[in-house]
């Protein structure tokens, strides 16, 4: 029961197919949630207090459940809950539904992120584009957002690795990602010990290249 | 001297139970530089933030050419590109290059096209003696430098009138000079200008009237030489004594 060349051959194929998957969930989910993040972390350091409330609603579910139940949640509860609103009945596509759970999953951490960092710049450069005259929108364009987006890239690409590892678990509602194409290809062949063997091992590659990469964007970060 | 410019009347400002300034009078006109000494605490950084509204007064008026620009009527960001300020700090962008930092507010608020903007960046550059640094961050510069650039920022607005917040406090002190240097240069242009300042023989020789405050209240005020030199007030008296006897 080694791993062989013609178990490479059968299980090869199927693990990059389920990357293509892995990563286009892992990467729209990331973008997604960066855009959902900047908005809840807008609203959390802001004084619009109905804002705030939703958003630390929201943050306070996410980190409060399990993304397994938030991922069962989306997949299963939701298409119920429309089609009984609706009338008929309604399937969610695993890939989609995976991306929202990603995407909510990752909105609510960078929310946390996002807000620190608005927070975190300096009041003496607020202070001095106010005195030049700029209106408020403008002073967070321009001075606030540069540096406080800058500070978050290190911790937004971890957060990106971690996605990469959660979609794993989408592996429960039928996405057929690495981890669900492994269960496939054992369930097909009994093929237990290479067969997640072989997983283990290309994710280690797969998250050894993201986190040389991220070690590459932070060394540029901090020579600028 | 010109018409009045700004005049303050009766300002004051606590920060909860904590009063700060009470019921401070002043008037600058036209061309005039006062400044503003005292103690630690004294309220003098406040009452210059109060009078751009980074603090918001409790009560009283700020005037510029006759309009309170306290009322929540009034434009401020109006009055603040026409009276720039220069902070203890700097607080450079640390993003943008010293070039930069000089021209962002002009491109932003007077929509002037960005070539000209660099243009009159290296002018006014070239008048605080950094053009050769425009292409660099600001964390490459020394404190003095830095303060200059932020000189030539507030100027690229073309204010009528400059507030400084004791520039030269942060600073280490063979690099206070050049920063002097430049604001009696901006005196002798006619340039506007109230200064919180600790450097004591500045206010004497290029002020033309000095403001002593204390506690919160202005003590006594008077032509810069006459304040500097022949103190009425004893608190004064007491505060000078130090630069006097030097």
């Amino acid at each position: 029961m080694g791993i062989d060349l013609e178990l490479l051959q059968t299980i090869g194929p199927m693990l990059f197919r389920g990357l293509k998957v892995t990563m286009e969930i892992a990467v729209i989910g990331i973008l997604l949630g960066f855009i959902l993040g900047s908005l809840c972390g807008y609203a959390l350091q802001g004084r619009n207090k109905i804002a705030k409330g939703i958003a630390n609603l929201y943050v306070w579910i996410m980190r409060g459940t399990p993304i397994v139940v938030q991922a069962l949640y989306v997949y299963f509860v939701v298409p119920e809950i429309i089609g009984l609103i609706k009338g008929e009945r309604m399937v969610l596509d695993p890939t989609l539904a995976g991306i929202l759970v990603i995407t909510l999953n990752a909105g609510a951490f960078i929310s946390q992120l996002v807000r620190g960092a608005l927070d975190s710049v300096d009041i003496g450069q607020k202070e001095a584009g106010a005195s030049l005259g700029l209106s408020k929108m403008q002073i967070m364009i321009h001075i606030i957002i540069p540096p406080a987006f800058r500070s978050i890239i290190p911790s937004l690409f971890n957060q990106f690795i971690i996605s990469v590892k959660d979609t794993a678990l989408l592996s429960m509602i039928s996405v057929n990602e690495i981890t669900r194409q492994t269960q496939n290809f054992v369930m097909r062949t009994y093929k237990t010990i290479p067969g997640y063997t072989v997983c283990a091992i290309f994710y280690l590659v797969l998250l050894s290249v993201l986190m040389i990469v991220q070690k590459l964007v932070e060394k540029k970060i901090a020579s600028k | 001297m010109g018409n009045t410019m700004i005049k303050v009347n009766h300002l004051s400002k606590a920060f909860g139970d904590l009063e700060v300034l009470r019921d401070i009078n002043m008037e600058v006109s036209e061309g005039e530089v006062v400044c503003i000494i005292g103690p630690s605490g004294s309220g003098k950084s406040t009452f210059l933030r109060c009078i751009n509204q980074l603090e918001t007064p409790t009560s009283g008026e700020v005037l510029y050419k006759g309009e309170n620009i306290c009322d929540s009527t009034a434009d401020i960001r109006k009055f603040r590109e026409e009276v720039g300020m220069v902070f203890q700090r700097f607080n450079l962008f640390p993003l943008k290059t010293v070039l930069g930092n000089v021209t962002m507010a002009p491109v932003l608020t007077k929509h002037r096209n960005k070539s000209e903007a660099k243009e009159i960046g290296m002018e006014l550059l070239k008048k605080v003696g950094l053009e050769n640094k425009a292409h660099v961050m600001p964390s490459t510069l020394s404190g003095g430098q830095q303060q200059r650039v932020a000189i030539a920022r507030a100027l690229a607005m073309e204010p009528a009138a400059l507030l400084f917040d004791e520039p030269t406090s942060a600073l280490d002190p063979e690099l206070v000079g050049e920063v002097l240097n430049v604001m009696k240069d901006l005196a002798k242009e006619g340039m506007t200008m109230i200064v919180v300042t600790h450097e004591m023989a500045f206010a004497r020789d290029v002020a033309d009237r000095v403001i002593f405050m204390a506690d919160g209240y202005v003590v006594e005020e008077g032509p810069a030489k006459q304040v500097m030199e022949n103190p009425k007030e004893e608190r004064t008296k007491t505060f000078l004594s130090r630069f006097l006897n030097q």
